[in-house]
Formats: structure tokens, C-alpha cells, sequence
């Protein structure tokens, strides 16, 4: 039985997805929070089986985010000719005035800890220029620093005019905490855990020590607090996006770099998560298919199919919510309601123990037939998952560079260079026939790009044979481009990872 | 009076890019020879013997001609049934599969593995499995394949268990890594050998094949006549100018293999005919002159536009038709006679009337009669500069314009060393650097005189590393910059030095460029310490090479430079991971280091930064630890 989730009147989306997946926590996001999570859990990292409650005290670190986001004087400061000591008077003078509160011990601290102003601002502009969406127009508790190690990672906060900070959910979503589950009840998860403590946190980087530096002692958030609820004790899915990790994790790269190949595998995985539960609770048992196209200089009769398929997808997570609600007419326990003595009663105790529907500002509940019950759910349930939910396939999708307007007026799938490269170091060891490498990326992703993969479309003439064939012959000619394909003659190529172990190039 | 030579014109018309090209393809050969009645064009296999000694060895296993269509593997694998004492006739007649009996054991001969469908091709597989791996040594097989289809072949031939072939992963290997050996399997890939060779190979054996002597009493060549076939064989020949054409047409052949291009032997033959017969008269059919066609080109003073220098680029042929032969699409990829430069147009145009450029228009253009300064691209000429109404007009000057195209071709087959530094013939190409690009390739292969790397190539391309790496205008040659932008690799500009290697290798450290047996090409190898297991390689092809140097001189050509970018962008990523390694081995030796206390006490940093002149510095910060 799903646990309550508190402070929501019912619970719809919840019992497909879990709470929760939120459309504006981006890949990126969803990673940092994780990265929150796992830095709370080092000692038995990634141990999550349902059994286990997860909990973790995410970090404030509030000196070092003043610091690089709410700072606009370092700059000017720097820029002024004038002495050293005089540069650190006048900024602190400057910053202090709309700083959270910041003790004077600290700016000697800073004063300290650098020889000169000028090499502090340096520093500064460092971080910043290697920071996420560091020129974003986000409020500056929303921005956040490279995740280098321990010191550099903190929760999503808001600051109200008194300078109260709050978690308001609005980057941090759960998203992050549901990604631990799923790392967590993975059949690799703990070996995944175990390398990811020992790179990221029990080695820290020269930029680590930096933001130490300028973070000065660890601020924590005051509580301890549980983890969102994932509905699923296991799910392929689960293992699949551990073992994309486990294989970036082992290539020959910097591990930051490594972390942008996991920031878009994840949205992948995550996307497909999204579609695979919205499916699973229609009850429709067909894969699911995402038709790429790959974007030439020429239109390709791809385009048409790739859009369809998206809006195919598109579609998927309101019909499952539609389907989740009204499937409980089905039910045994709401025949017997039905024909119960007291109809209105025993399928409003259904309504409150399936979705969590107990009460309705607008209406009173228990006056309502059990049709109309489903029926009011199901209006509000539509609204709400509108408002977030159903965006998560066009958000993520675009931010992970495999969907795009590109060229066309529709989005349809066209993954751009950055989503390809990802792909390539995740699935290919060393090297692969680009035929194999299709049939993988169909198999693991539903990817479908070429005619072998695509039959189901020709056969239903949405699509002709010489359309699909061009189209992975595009991705060749793009693979080749960006160094990731070798052809030994007429019609044979392999895909190759540069980043192999044993690396030639 | 018939032309003498016509019969084998003919035959070697059948050679060029036709669209039904029979004489392309060994199996046709034969008959093509015996009713023209001349002798065939005979290229040398120097494969032929070393598979003839495997072949004739006991207990050796089986043999693969592996290639590209067109790389002569039928031509290989007949040869070597000759050789072996095998009958012409047997070999001619349809049978896919051929064996001969040699003492002790059979030859299994198969022309062409793509041709054998269903179960017999699954019996010779399976035949070719006992050989390899089984030991087997009754049955020694010879297969001529394609890549792709053996290796699809050896994918799909799974056993009752699904495990593939056991003969997939040695085929592969033997075609991913030169040198390749398996006790049981000969691997003798086509597609590897020289394409430079194989190029003055198919020219000598077409330029100088007996039956041209009988030109030499042929009317059509006598006195004012001026036959164009004749006179771009003596060009390809190049007995006065020591060879240049063909030399100048290896180089390119050569930067194009270089770059990842495969020119089967068909392609190269097919190019050969083109030089000499190609010209776009309208009377002349499918672009390719026969020798009847000679006397209509001649009245019609239309000889030039069958110049050598534009059938190279198959300019006598419709573009699509051109764009379809992987050999001219490779050849119109260097761009010449787009690709020019002030000085090559200046000469052009204004040659004859300027007085400082008269006597290298006389030289380079004027001389030229055939081809170079005719009588029509003089009157052109005048008509152009002198500004007559018809060239104001639009695509008035087309006439010129494309004239001018054609002296830029021949001017880059045509121009000599000695004046490079005053008409540099590579900057007419998309490949400006190509002829350091060349030396530097001498330089480095194995087996020629040794060289040092020429200072001046060396330090541009590091100049260009420079930059990619950090993102920053440098000019700093002497030094490898290892830089890091904090985070992501792909950031634009990294600040952060991570390692600063010297642009030689001294003690174990920096840049050395050396040769790449696999690619067999230059490679830059840059260790940031650690021994050998320090160094990362980057082969160093033609494109690579000019997009490093064009970047080290300010320009980056959008055309190429994705490519270039995300393979340097991989690069960097390899050495920053190499160089965080070594610095977590040095950690790990350091042990009770005297300075080691205060390494943990303060944090360095090191920041490159910029003088005014773009020379970089090393800014190292250092922060006192929390």
C-alpha cells in the first residue's frame, strides 16, 4: 500500500510515477539533488530496497553561494586601481550591505586564505564561469556551483525578504531523491554507490578545496528529512540507468566530464521511466518507441513519423491518469460498494483509501454517487497533472537534446550532436558494427532510427523502407563527423568509443 | 584512313567511368582482351607471392582477400590460381567455387564470398571454421570477401548456444589493427596497400603500354595537328618536367588516403582513362573520346577542353555523374581551381599586359600552347579586360571565368618547386598546409632518411593546440598548455592549468611527434609524465593537420572544423585524465616529502593568463586551506 503523501488532497500522478517528477527539475538538477542525497548516505551508499527509509540534511553553504551569485561588486572592485587592503574594504562594505547575514570573522577568514584581492576575484570568476545556468536570470539561490566534491553541494533554497531561507520545492522537486531509489534498488547499485563515494567524495579536487575555501565550516539545513516515495520495488528500468553509470563511470574521462554524458543518460532513462510506468498502468504492453530523426541538410520523409511519434508519447501520461482513476469501476471492491447499503459511503472509503480523496473545498464528497466521485477526481486530477506531469515529456525530452523544433514548426525526436556523443560512450565499450549499434540503442532505449528497427512503421506504410535506411545512413555521416565512426569499406562501419580503456585515437 | 591505335582506345574507353564500365570488373575482362585482339593492362601484385608461399606451405590454414569492391580480389585470387598452376579456362568458366588439387590436400578457391547464398556460403564458412580452428589441414580455403559481408556473415553464423563465430573477433581484429597474426588465418587486406604506389602503378601500366607505339604513324598527331589524346599521355608520362603531373596527382591521392579515403584500383584505372580520353564535345559520347571522334575536335579548335588538368576533376563529365565515382568526388573535394589566390589570378588575368608579371606568364601560361594561353583564352582574355559591353552583363564573363578555373588546375599540376614561395601551388587547394603537411610525413616515416620535424611545423601546431585547448588567442610555441576550464571538458575557455608539457620530448615529458604504424601517419603523442603509460596519441590526418594550423594563424574555416574540433575536444578530455592519474600516482609516492606539510597547508593554483603580445604565463595562486 502506497504511504500518505502529505500535504496533498488526493493522489493520482503519485501511484504511476511516485512523488515526485517535476517538469522544471532538470536532468541536471535531478542529478545535484541526488548527489544531496548520496552525500547524506556515504556509509551504505545506494542501499535503497523499499524497506529501507531513506532520509538525508542536505548543506546550505549559504557563505559560498553569496559569494559567487549574489556578488555582482568582485569585478568592479578588481577592476579599480587602487591598494589591495582598500579593495577588500570596499567590497566587504559593498557586499555585506544585501548579504545574508555574514559574520566579520569570515571576510578575515577570506583575507586570510587569499594573497591578494585580485587572486579572490579570480577564484570567483572560476567558479562562476564553470557554474550551471551561471548566467541564467534564476534567483541567485536557485544557481548552483560545478558539483566538485562535498563542499560544493547544496539544496535549492528560497530567500524571503527577511532572509529566511525555505525549501519551496520549485528546482529541488523530489526528482533527485526518487533518482537515489532507483540507483538504490538497482541490481548494481551498492557497486555503483561505492565508486561514486570514492570519486566524488572520499577524494576531494583541487576545486573542492577552493570552494572550502570560501564556504568556510559546513552550514546544514536544521533537519534530517525522508525521501520522496517511489511506487516500484524493482523495474528494468532501474538497472538499466545504474549500469549506464556503472559504463561512463568506467571510460577513460575526468569524472566532470564523465558527469555530463550521466546528466543526459539519466534524462533518458528518466523520460523513459515516465513513459514506460504511464504505459504500464494503461495496460499497454508494446515498448516504448521514440522515431529519431536525424537531421540533414536535406528534409527527410523522417520528420512526419518523428513527430507523430512524439505526440504519440505525448499523450500517453493523461490518458494513463485517466485510465488509473476510472479502472476502479472494474474493481471488485467497487461492484460490492455499489451494491452495498450505503453506495455514496463505501465508495467514498474507496475513493480515500485508493487516491487519498477524503476531502474537496469546492464540494462535499460525501454526497456525491460514486460516478460523480470518479468523475470530480478525474477533472481535478486532470488539471493538476496538467500543470506539471504532462510537461515532463517535452521539457526533458528538449533538454537533453533528443527532441527539437529545429527546422520545422512541430517538436519531433531529432537528437542534436551532444545527445549522440552521450550515447555512444555509454553503450559502446570499444568498438561496434553500426548495425548492432542501432539494434542496441532500439533494445535499450526504444530508439528507432534505422529500417530494421522501424518494420512496424513500414509495414503500416507510415513510412517507405529508403527513408529509414537514409536516415541511419545520416547518423553515420554524423557519428563520422563527430569522430565516432570508423568505415573499413562500402558499407561497413563501426562506431567507436574514443574513451576507451585502452584508447588509440 | 583509320585511326591505328583505334581498337585499343576503345578497349581502354571500356576502362573509364562509363556507365556500363564491363572492363572494371575482372571477370569480363577476358573476353573484352580477345576481341579487341590487344594485350591486356597488367598491374603488378606484389600480394600474389606471399599468398603463394602460404598457400604452398603444409599446415598453414586458410587465406582471406579481403577488400573494397574494385580493390582487385578477384584479380588477387586469379593470379594466384595461375600461379599455383590452375587452368585459365577452368578458372573462367561460371563456377562461383573453384578447387585444386595440390599434393596432399585441395585448394578451395571462392571468387567472390557475396555471391555464395544460403547453405553453400554457410558450408564454406563452416569449412573455413575447421581450417582455422579446427586444425583441419586437407582443405586449404581462399576467400575473396568484402568487410562487411564477412564480418555480417560471421555475426549472424551463431550456434545452437548463440555464440557467434570463434572466427569473428581474429577477422575483425585483423582488419582494425595492422600487423595483425593468427597462426591459422592469412588476412591479406586490399584495401591497406599504398593508394601513391598503387596510383604510379596503373599510370606506368596505362601511359606505357606497347600498344601506343602505334601512334606514332597516325596522321592525326603529324605537324599543326595536335591529337589530345596523345598529348595528355605524354604529359602523364612528363618526360620533360621530370614527372610533375603525376607527382603533383600522388601528392593528392597520398593527403587523400591519408584522410581516411579508400581508392580501389577500379577507381584509380577508371581515372587513368579519364586523364587521357576524357573531353565534353558535344559529338564526343559519354565524355570519353575514341579516336574517330579526334578530327571533329580538332577543326573545331576545341583540343584544350580535353586538358589533362580538368579530365583530373572529370570536368568532361555531368556533375552528378562525376560526384558518383568516389575517385572525382574525392579529387573535387581539394577545391582546385575554386580555391585561388591574388597572386595565381593576378598572374591569369593581368599577366600578359603587366610588365612585371610578363615574364612569368610567358613562363608559366604563354608557353603553354595547347593548353595554357590559346588563342581563345587570349581573345577572352582581352575581351574581359578591356571591359566590352558583353562581359558587363551578367554572367557576361561566365566564358572567362571558367577558362580561368581551368589555368588554375593546370597551374597546381604545373608550377614548379623552385617557385613555391612566389606562386605556393597548395594555396590553390582546400589543403594550404598540405605540403608542410607532406614533409612532415617524410620526416617522421619509417625507413627514409632521417629528418628533424621542420621548427616552423612544429611550432605552429602547437600554436594551434594552444588555442583549441584553452580557448585563448596564444601565441606560445614552445610549450604545451594542459588546460581546464574548472569543469566540463567542452567549456569554451579554460583558464586552468592542470599540466604545461614542453613542445619536445625531454626527459619522458611533452610533445613528440612520431610515426603511427596503424594509420601509418603522423601522430602527435604528448606525455604529462608517468613513463609510457603517460602519453596520449593523436593521429595526425591531413584535415587535422590544416585545422590545426589554420587555427594557429587566426582562421577557422567553418566547413571542416566540427569534425576537427570534436576529435581535439576528445583529445583534451584523454589528457586531462592522463594527467589526473599521474598526479594521483605522484601523491601516492610521495610519502614523507619534506614539503608535503605544506602542500596540505595551502592550495595551489595555476592560472594561464595573457600579455598583450599573446604570450602566455602561468599565474599560479596559492589559497591558504580552511
Amino acid at each position: 500500500m502506497a504511504p500518505r503523501i502529505e500535504h496533498a488532497s488526493f493522489a493520482v500522478d503519485e501511484h504511476i510515477w511516485g512523488h515526485r517528477l517535476y517538469d522544471e527539475q532538470l536532468p541536471h538538477l535531478v542529478i545535484l539533488e541526488f548527489l544531496n542525497v548520496l552525500q547524506s548516505n556515504l556509509n551504505d551508499p545506494l542501499n535503497a530496497p523499499p524497506s529501507v527509509k531513506i532520509s538525508y540534511q542536505p548543506q546550505h553553504q549559504i557563505r559560498l553561494r553569496s559569494l559567487l551569485f549574489n556578488n555582482p561588486y568582485v569585478e568592479v572592485v578588481r577592476a579599480r586601481k587602487i591598494p589591495d587592503d582598500t579593495k577588500w574594504d570596499t567590497w566587504i562594505e559593498q557586499f555585506k550591505r544585501d548579504a545574508v547575514e555574514i559574520e566579520d570573522m569570515f571576510f578575515d577568514h577570506l583575507r586570510k586564505s587569499f594573497t591578494s584581492f585580485d587572486d579572490f576575484a579570480r577564484s570567483i570568476e572560476l567558479l562562476r564561469s564553470s557554474a550551471f545556468e551561471g548566467k541564467s536570470n534564476k534567483r541567485w539561490s536557485s544557481k548552483f556551483v560545478f558539483p566538485f566534491g562535498p563542499d560544493a553541494l547544496y539544496e535549492d533554497l528560497r530567500f524571503d525578504a527577511n532572509n529566511h531561507a525555505s525549501n519551496d520545492r520549485r528546482f529541488f522537486a523530489r526528482t533527485g531523491e526518487l533518482l537515489y531509489l532507483m540507483l538504490g534498488r538497482a541490481s548494481n547499485g551498492r557497486v555503483l554507490g561505492h565508486q561514486l563515494v570514492e570519486r566524488l567524495f572520499r577524494r576531494p579536487s583541487n576545486m573542492n578545496q577552493l570552494v572550502k575555501v570560501l564556504q568556510g565550516s559546513v552550514q546544514q539545513a536544521p533537519n534530517r528529512r525522508d525521501v520522496g516515495y517511489l511506487p516500484y520495488a524493482q523495474l528494468p528500468r532501474f538497472d538499466r540507468l545504474c549500469d549506464d553509470w556503472l559504463a561512463i563511470l568506467g571510460r577513460d574521462i575526468p569524472i566532470y566530464d564523465g558527469l555530463d554524458h550521466i546528466t543526459i543518460i539519466t534524462g533518458l532513462n528518466l523520460l523513459l521511466y515516465f513513459l514506460e510506468s504511464g504505459k504500464n498502468s494503461l495496460g499497454d504492453v508494446e515498448p516504448v518507441e521514440i522515431v529519431c530523426e536525424v537531421v540533414s541538410s536535406q528534409r527527410t520523409k523522417v520528420r512526419a513519423l518523428s513527430g507523430e511519434s512524439f505526440q504519440a508519447n505525448q499523450t500517453i501520461s493523461l490518458r494513463a491518469v485517466k485510465a488509473l482513476v476510472e479502472n476502479v469501476r472494474t474493481t471488485p471492491e467497487w461492484e460490492a460498494a455499489l451494491n452495498s447499503e450505503d453506495p455514496k459511503g463505501e465508495c467514498a472509503h474507496i475513493m480515500a483509501e485508493r487516491f487519498q480523496y477524503d476531502k474537496d473545498d469546492e464540494i462535499d464528497i460525501h454526497q456525491l454517487s460514486g460516478e460523480r466521485l470518479i468523475e470530480e477526481l478525474l477533472k481535478k486530477a486532470e488539471t493538476r497533472h496538467a500543470q506539471h506531469v504532462e510537461k515532463i515529456h517535452n521539457t526533458w525530452s528538449r533538454a537533453i537534446g533528443l527532441s527539437s523544433r529545429r527546422l520545422a514548426r512541430r517538436v519531433r525526436y531529432a537528437p542534436n550532436d551532444r545527445f549522440l556523443k552521450a550515447l555512444v560512450v555509454t553503450v559502446v565499450d570499444d568498438r561496434m558494427e553500426f548495425g548492432e549499434f542501432l539494434a542496441e540503442i532500439y533494445r535499450r532505449y526504444g530508439l528507432v532510427i534505422g529500417h530494421i528497427e522501424g518494420t512496424r512503421h513500414i509495414q503500416n506504410n507510415q513510412v517507405d523502407q529508403e527513408a529509414l535506411m537514409n536516415n541511419a545512413e545520416h547518423l553515420e555521416t554524423r557519428l563520422y563527423g563527430l569522430g565516432l565512426v570508423r568505415r573499413l569499406s562500402d558499407s561497413c562501419a563501426f562506431v567507436e568509443n574514443p574513451f576507451n580503456r585502452q584508447g588509440g585515437m | 584512313m583509320t585511326p591505328p591505335a583505334l581498337k585499343w582506345v576503345r578497349f581502354l574507353r571500356n576502362y573509364g567511368p562509363l556507365p556500363t564500365n564491363s572492363n572494371l570488373f575482372d571477370e569480363h575482362v577476358n573476353v573484352a582482351l580477345s576481341q579487341a585482339n590487344v594485350s591486356p593492362i597488367s598491374l603488378p601484385t606484389p600480394y600474389v607471392d606471399e599468398m603463394l608461399a602460404y598457400v604452398k606451405t603444409d599446415k598453414n590454414g586458410s587465406l582471406l582477400i579481403a577488400g573494397t569492391a574494385g580493390d582487385g580480389k578477384t584479380y588477387h585470387a586469379r593470379q594466384l590460381w595461375l600461379r599455383l598452376g590452375g587452368n585459365e579456362k577452368k578458372w573462367a568458366a561460371r563456377e562461383k567455387i573453384q578447387t585444386l588439387e595440390l599434393p596432399g590436400r585441395s585448394v578451395v578457391f571462392v571468387k567472390d564470398l557475396s555471391e555464395l547464398k544460403g547453405p553453400e556460403g554457410e558450408k564454406i564458412l563452416d569449412g573455413l571454421e575447421q581450417s582455422v580452428e579446427g586444425n583441419e589441414n586437407t582443405t586449404v580455403y581462399v576467400i575473396a570477401c568484402n568487410h562487411g559481408q564477412i564480418l555480417d556473415r560471421l555475426r549472424k553464423s551463431r550456434d545452437a548456444e548463440d555464440v557467434p563465430s570463434p572466427l569473428l573477433a581474429p577477422v575483425q581484429n585483423a582488419f582494425f589493427q595492422d600487423g595483425f597474426e593468427h597462426p591459422r588465418l592469412k588476412v591479406i587486406d586490399l584495401s591497406r596497400s599504398g593508394h601513391r604506389q598503387s596510383l604510379s602503378a596503373v599510370i606506368k601500366a596505362v601511359m606505357e603500354h606497347p600498344e601506343w607505339d602505334r601512334c606514332s604513324s597516325c596522321e592525326l598527331n603529324q605537324g599543326e595537328r595536335i591529337c589530345p589524346i596523345a598529348e595528355n599521355r605524354k604529359r602523364a608520362i612528363g618526360l620533360e618536367d621530370g614527372g610533375r603531373f603525376a607527382h603533383r596527382l600522388g601528392d593528392l591521392i597520398e593527403i587523400a588516403r591519408l584522410n581516411g579515403a579508400h581508392l580501389p584500383v577500379r577507381d584509380l584505372l577508371a581515372l587513368a582513362a579519364n586523364l587521357l580520353l576524357g573531353h565534353n564535345h558535344p559529338s564526343v559520347k559519354e565524355g570519353l573520346m575514341s579516336c574517330s571522334d579526334v578530327v571533329q575536335i580538332q577543326d573545331d579548335d576545341a583540343v584544350d577542353q580535353g586538358s589533362i588538368y580538368r579530365n583530373v576533376f572529370a570536368a568532361n563529365l555531368p556533375y552528378r555523374r562525376a560526384m558518383a565515382r568516389p575517385v572525382f568526388k574525392t579529387l573535387r573535394s581539394f577545391g582546385i581551381g575554386e580555391e585561388t589566390t591574388n597572386g595565381a589570378d593576378g598572374l591569369l588575368v593581368y599577366g600578359s599586359d603587366d610588365t612585371r608579371l610578363r615574364a612569368d606568364f610567358d613562363q608559366f601560361v604563354g608557353a603553354d600552347r595547347v593548353y595554357g594561353a590559346t588563342k581563345e583564352y587570349l581573345a577572352l582574355q582581352k575581351q574581359y579586360l578591356e571591359g566590352e559591353e558583353s562581359v558587363r552583363l551578367e554572367e557576361g564573363a561566365r566564358g572567362f571565368l571558367d577558362r580561368l578555373a581551368d589555368q588554375r588546375q593546370r597551374l597546381f599540376f604545373t608550377l614548379p618547386d623552385e617557385v613555391y614561395s612566389k606562386y605556393p601551388f597548395w594555396n590553390l587547394t582546400t589543403f594550404r598546409f598540405a605540403g608542410d603537411y607532406l614533409r612532415l610525413l617524410h620526416s617522421v616515416v619509417p625507413g627514409e632518411s632521417k629528418r628533424l620535424v621542420e621548427e616552423k611545423i612544429r611550432s605552429r601546431l602547437v600554436q594551434g593546440l594552444n588555442r583549441v585547448m584553452t580557448g585563448l588567442l596564444l601565441d606560445n610555441s614552445d610549450i604545451v598548455f594542459i588546460a581546464n576550464s574548472g569543469g566540463f571538458t567542452q567549456s569554451k575557455i579554460s583558464v586552468l592549468c592542470e599540466s604545461a608539457v614542453p613542445s619536445y620530448r625531454t626527459g619522458g615529458i611533452g610533445m613528440h611527434i612520431r610515426w603511427e604504424k596503424n594509420g601509418q601517419r603522423p601522430c602527435l603523442d604528448i606525455s604529462v609524465g608517468g613513463g609510457n603509460q603517460g602519453s596520449v596519441p593523436f593521429d595526425l590526418t591531413p584535415v587535422r593537420f590544416e585545422f590545426l594550423c589554420r587555427v594557429a594563424e587566426g582562421a577557422l574555416p567553418s566547413s571542416f572544423s566540427n569534425e576537427c574540433f570534436e576529435d581535439l575536444l576528445a583529445f583534451k578530455a584523454r589528457l586531462l585524465r592522463k594527467a589526473e592519474l599521474v598526479r594521483a600516482q605522484g601523491h601516492g609516492n610521495e610519502g614523507d616529502d619534506d614539503d608535503t606539510a605544506e602542500e596540505h597547508a595551502s592550495l595551489g593554483l595555476t592560472f594561464i593568463e595573457i600579455e598583450q603580445n599573446g604570450h602566455g604565463f602561468l599565474k599560479r595562486i596559492s589559497v591558504r586551506n580552511a
